[in-house]
């Protein structure tokens, strides 16, 4: 007994020691900046240091780069700070960038960066063909040329064939790696194959099913160790957390304010609740809370908020196919009963604000691209008058005071939502609060989780769900939310065609053409795949259209927009962007190497 | 010595045969149970790269971008049909290689579960085995006592935490100790600061992080152990060879032996099992406080529609109750002689 008793004073004290420190020394803890990474939840210890890797230890702005860091414009999607790149020169109509490197540009183990690695770089990502590497010669905005000028500038040319306006981001988002570590991650033949694959010729069909291959290898590649060309390197990690160190190699590496960053591990909003509330945190990006714990993180000593733009908005989107959504009064009448602000406060009161009205686009977008034309939309403001009118035009009926399917049978309005996302479960729920007290009988329906919510919505298992629309900053992508493969239109090698509701993914079932006010008929797929392509002036134009197409036929009803909120604490570093910063999206790995991130001074 | 050889050698045979049986029986057990498994989890809907998918557009990626991105995912899905997809995974099964994570994709789930593994074993053991000690010393107590005002309270506290749903009890703590009393980390297994290695600092962190699973888990069973062992006792107390003892006029100690060693035989195949539960029983208190192990692998791989890391974890619950079952059987026979003997009367 005696004997248990001495261990057990022993572990106490050992822990003790632990507790004392809060983790390390105080001399371990100068100089660390403590986050976690939201494009990382779930961190695995096993991972590789791989940035294709989905859950690679390869944390974006630390250790994993860009060729450039995307500013968070209202507009304009191809204006970048400095990542790889230290300067790039971009062509008319996209045709081709120009990347300029650092001559003195180094990896983390004191290799020159060079030239040579962004073309293997880019060799890399043709396998996995995301952002601007397509093999299928007659995708849109795929890099056709990749050209050496110099040790330090390449050169790459997009396809004429099918041209994009995201092409040049695409090609500023691609991960840049270490081709003396990589090297064994493609074959030597590689470039030859990739010519061939982009070719008509015989053997191109090979060709790309072989590169289109090596992406298993390429995800699973594990390199020994972390060489860098980011301000951080990983040097170690175990399940919970990972530790990475001051890249000294790193061009801006006097400016780089932390010697060490600590990222942990979460896999729920409540456990960053919880590092927020304990003060644990030096900054952690937005995540869905109700305003107590909101109040309770702020109380903390150094806690602030940093808010900006964030193009993503909410809406309740319609699946066409099933009546009574069919009828565009319908969805009218639903618009004019819904109070967007009560819902908001309800649902997002921190992260987001009442939609002005449905355009499709976040309204600070909006209002930047369609000026004194987003006033003029059809605001929907609540009108119970109104909806009962478009509901009688419907030739929905009332009766006892509850409305009913035109054949009197009744209406039973469902909105599905999935049951891990607590706002939009909130605001389903105050949805059909105010339908229910109009007159309508509505109720919420919660999916397990999200993977299934996605498949039985798409499968057109919903009549309403919610879903998140206004994904910019590109038009084209906002677009695609509303008048894409979702609603019919599916682009296959450069060609559009539109599906029948129901078919290939067509869950909202929208018509293919729709009747816009002041401009006639118009085919909303084909403006919104015109939007990837078109000049800025005929952008704006189809922008209008579509904005107002949005409007009057309401394919969804625009809820809320998200306001990107982001934690802050200053008790150890100080510069963190302020209120609308175009760097509000990007991670702090990203701030800190800009040399915006600073130590408070004593 | 080759009387008692000869004597023994009997006993051995039952032993050894009654083991073969358990493990052939165990086998059968585990390839129905892996059967069954593989099945439904390949029946489970929601489709992992449509979440992929959606993430990617979500962050920016136009459709088409993300649907390249996506399929270069598709290498790692199980291929062909449902039959072909059983028996490439019984084949691997027999190689003892139970196919590629899609979460991590290209780290073997072997490699996923050993290292989780390790952070469920011990905090469930230790937290088992301490409510075990305590409950039945506990139980002893309250049963002795039993009509006495402690007893009746040991009983009441054993009720009350026997009935608190175990996430109940872990939110409970979580809630005081990692937000209003913040003495306690609240997610990971050590500080990422210590170097790992038997030093004093990584030790300490190491026990600071486990410090509030152990307490959970050994609160949530220690309840049931009071109960049980209270219940126990009482039943033996009754027991004629024990009035037999006191009216031969043994000690009292001799008496509370014979008491404590037939009262605790059944608590010893709970606790075996308990033991082979422990794998599979984590998944709450994992997932609240945020501890790598087992139970948040297998949430996590549910989540993301891991299916091969799904299938080993429920093949790794499914070996350790089989074997947590034979072992809780074998202990039985060592430590019951009716049950040794085959009889169903004491000797």
């Amino acid at each position: 007994m005696k004997r248990l008793a001495v261990v057990a004073v022993l572990l106490a004290l050992t822990s003790a020691t632990a507790c004392g420190g809060g983790g390390g020394s105080a001399a371990d803890r100068e100089g660390l900046y403590t986050t976690i990474d939201a494009l990382k939840p779930g961190l695995d210890a096993n991972a590789p240091i791989n940035p294709y890797n989905p859950k690679g230890n390869a944390f974006l702005g630390y250790n994993a780069q860009w060729l450039g860091w995307t500013k968070n414009d209202l507009t304009d999607s191809d204006q970048f700070y400095p990542g790889v790149a230290e300067s790039w020169k971009i062509a008319p109509h996209q045709s081709s960038i120009t990347i300029n490197l650092r001559p003195n540009g180094k990896w983390s183990d004191g290799a020159p960066i060079t030239a040579e690695d962004v073309k293997f770089s880019i060799g890399l990502a043709y396998t996995q063909g995301g952002t601007a590497y397509a093999l299928d010669p007659s995708a849109a905005g795929t890099a056709s040329d990749i050209k050496i000028v110099n040790e330090h500038t390449i050169k790459i040319t997009q396809s004429a064939k099918n041209p994009s306006n995201s092409f040049v981001q695409g090609v500023m988002q691609t991960f840049i790696v270490p081709e003396h570590v990589w090297a064994g991650a493609l074959p030597a033949d590689f470039w030859a194959k990739l010519k061939l694959a982009q070719s008509t010729a015989p053997g191109a069909d090979a060709a790309r099913a072989e590169i289109t291959s090596l992406a298993d290898k390429v995800i699973a590649f594990a390199p020994p160790k972390d060489v860098s060309a980011g301000p951080f390197t990983l040097a170690r990690m175990n399940p919970g957390e990972a530790l990475l160190v001051k890249n000294k190699n790193f061009y801006n590496a006097a400016n780089v304010a932390p010697d060490k960053v600590k990222i942990l591990n979460y896999t729920g909003n409540e456990q960053i609740w919880n590092y927020l509330i304990s003060g644990q945190l030096d900054n952690a990006p937005f995540t869905a809370l109700p305003a107590d714990v909101m109040e309770r993180i702020v109380q903390t000593s150094g806690n602030g908020v940093v808010q900006g733009y964030s193009p993503v908005g909410n809406a309740l989107a319609f699946n066409q196919s099933k009546k009574p959504y069919d009828n565009v009064h319908v969805r009218r009448a639903l618009a004019y009963l819904i109070d967007r602000k009560q819902v908001t406060k309800v649902a997002s009161p921190e992260g987001g604000v009442a939609a002005l009205t449905t355009s499709g686009m976040h309204q600070k977008a909006a209002e930047a691209w369609l000026g004194a034309r987003f006033a003029a939309l059809n605001p929907y403001r609540v009108d119970p008058a109104q909806a009962a009118k478009e509901l009688e035009a419907a030739g929905m009926r009332k009766i006892d005071g509850k409305w009913t399917m035109p054949d009197g049978t009744p209406w039973k309005l469902t909105i599905n939502v999935p049951a891990s996302f607590s706002d939009w479960v909130a605001g389903a729920k105050a949805v059909t609060s105010q339908l229910n007290d109009a007159g309508i009988d509505a109720q919420v329906v919660t999916t397990a989780d999200y993977p299934l919510y996605l498949q039985e919505i798409a499968a057109g298992k919903y009549d309403i769900g919610f879903w998140l629309v206004a994904l910019g900053p590109s038009p084209y992508n906002i677009f695609q939310r509303l008048y894409g493969a979702s609603n019919g239109w599916q682009l296959f090698g450069g060609r559009l065609k539109h599906v029948a509701p129901g078919k290939e993914g067509n869950w909202m079932g929208g018509p293919e053409t729709i009747e816009v006010k002041g401009v006639g008929k118009v085919d909303p797929g084909e403006l919104a795949v015109k939007l990837n392509s078109a000049p800025e002036a005929e952008q704006k134009k189809i922008i209008g259209i579509l904005a107002e197409a949005a409007n009057q036929d309401l394919p969804v009803i625009q809820m809320w927009d998200y306001v990107n909120t982001q934690f802050v604490n200053t008790t150890r570093f100080t510069g963190f962007p302020p209120n609308n910063s175009d760097t509000l999206r990007l991670t702090s790995g990203v701030w800190i190497q800009l040399g915006l991130i600073k130590r408070k001074q004593a | 010595m080759t009387a008692i050889g000869a004597r023994r050698l009997p006993g051995v045979n039952n032993v050894v045969r009654r083991l073969a049986g358990h493990l052939v029986r165990g086998f059968v057990m585990i390839l129905v149970v892996t059967t069954i498994s593989f099945v439904i989890i390949r029946h489970i809907p929601g489709d992992p790269l449509l979440a992929r998918y959606e993430s990617l557009v979500e962050k920016g990626m136009s459709p088409e971008q993300a649907q390249r991105a996506t399929a270069a995912l598709y290498g790692f899905l199980p291929r062909g049909t449902l039959w072909e997809q059983y028996l490439d995974y019984m084949r691997g099964l027999f190689h003892l290689n139970l196919g590629q994570s899609l979460s991590t994709p290209g780290v073997q789930v072997t490699t996923l579960l050993g290292s989780a593994v390790a952070w469920t074993i011990v905090p469930v053991l230790v937290g088992t085995l301490l409510s075990f000690m305590v409950g039945i010393t506990v139980g002893v107590y309250a049963a002795m006592k039993r009509s006495g005002k402690l007893g009746d309270v040991l009983a009441l506290s054993g009720s009350l935490l026997h009935g608190l749903p175990q996430y109940v009890l872990a939110l409970l703590i979580a809630a005081i100790f990692t937000t209003l009393l913040p003495i306690f980390p609240s997610g990971g297994t050590a500080d990422i600061l210590f170097e790992p290695g038997f030093n004093a600092g990584y030790i300490g962190s190491l026990i600071q992080h486990a410090a509030l699973p152990i307490v959970t888990y050994a609160l949530a069973s220690y309840g049931g152990w009071i109960l049980a062992m209270k219940s126990s006792v009482v039943t033996v107390l009754g027991d004629d060879f024990i009035l037999a003892a006191e009216l031969r006029g043994l000690k009292r100690g001799i008496i509370f032996r014979y008491v404590a060693r037939n009262a605790i035989l059944p608590l010893f195949t709970i606790l075996a099992l308990s033991l082979g539960m422990l794998f599979g029983g984590a998944i709450f208190i994992e997932r609240i406080f945020n501890y790598p192990g087992l139970g948040l692998l297998l949430i996590n791989s549910i989540t993301s529609r891991d299916y091969a890391l799904m299938g080993g974890a429920f093949l790794l619950i499914t070996v350790a109750i089989v074997v947590a079952n034979i072992v809780a059987d074998m202990l039985y026979t060592a430590i019951d002689p009716r049950v040794r003997s085959g009889g169903g009367t004491a000797s």
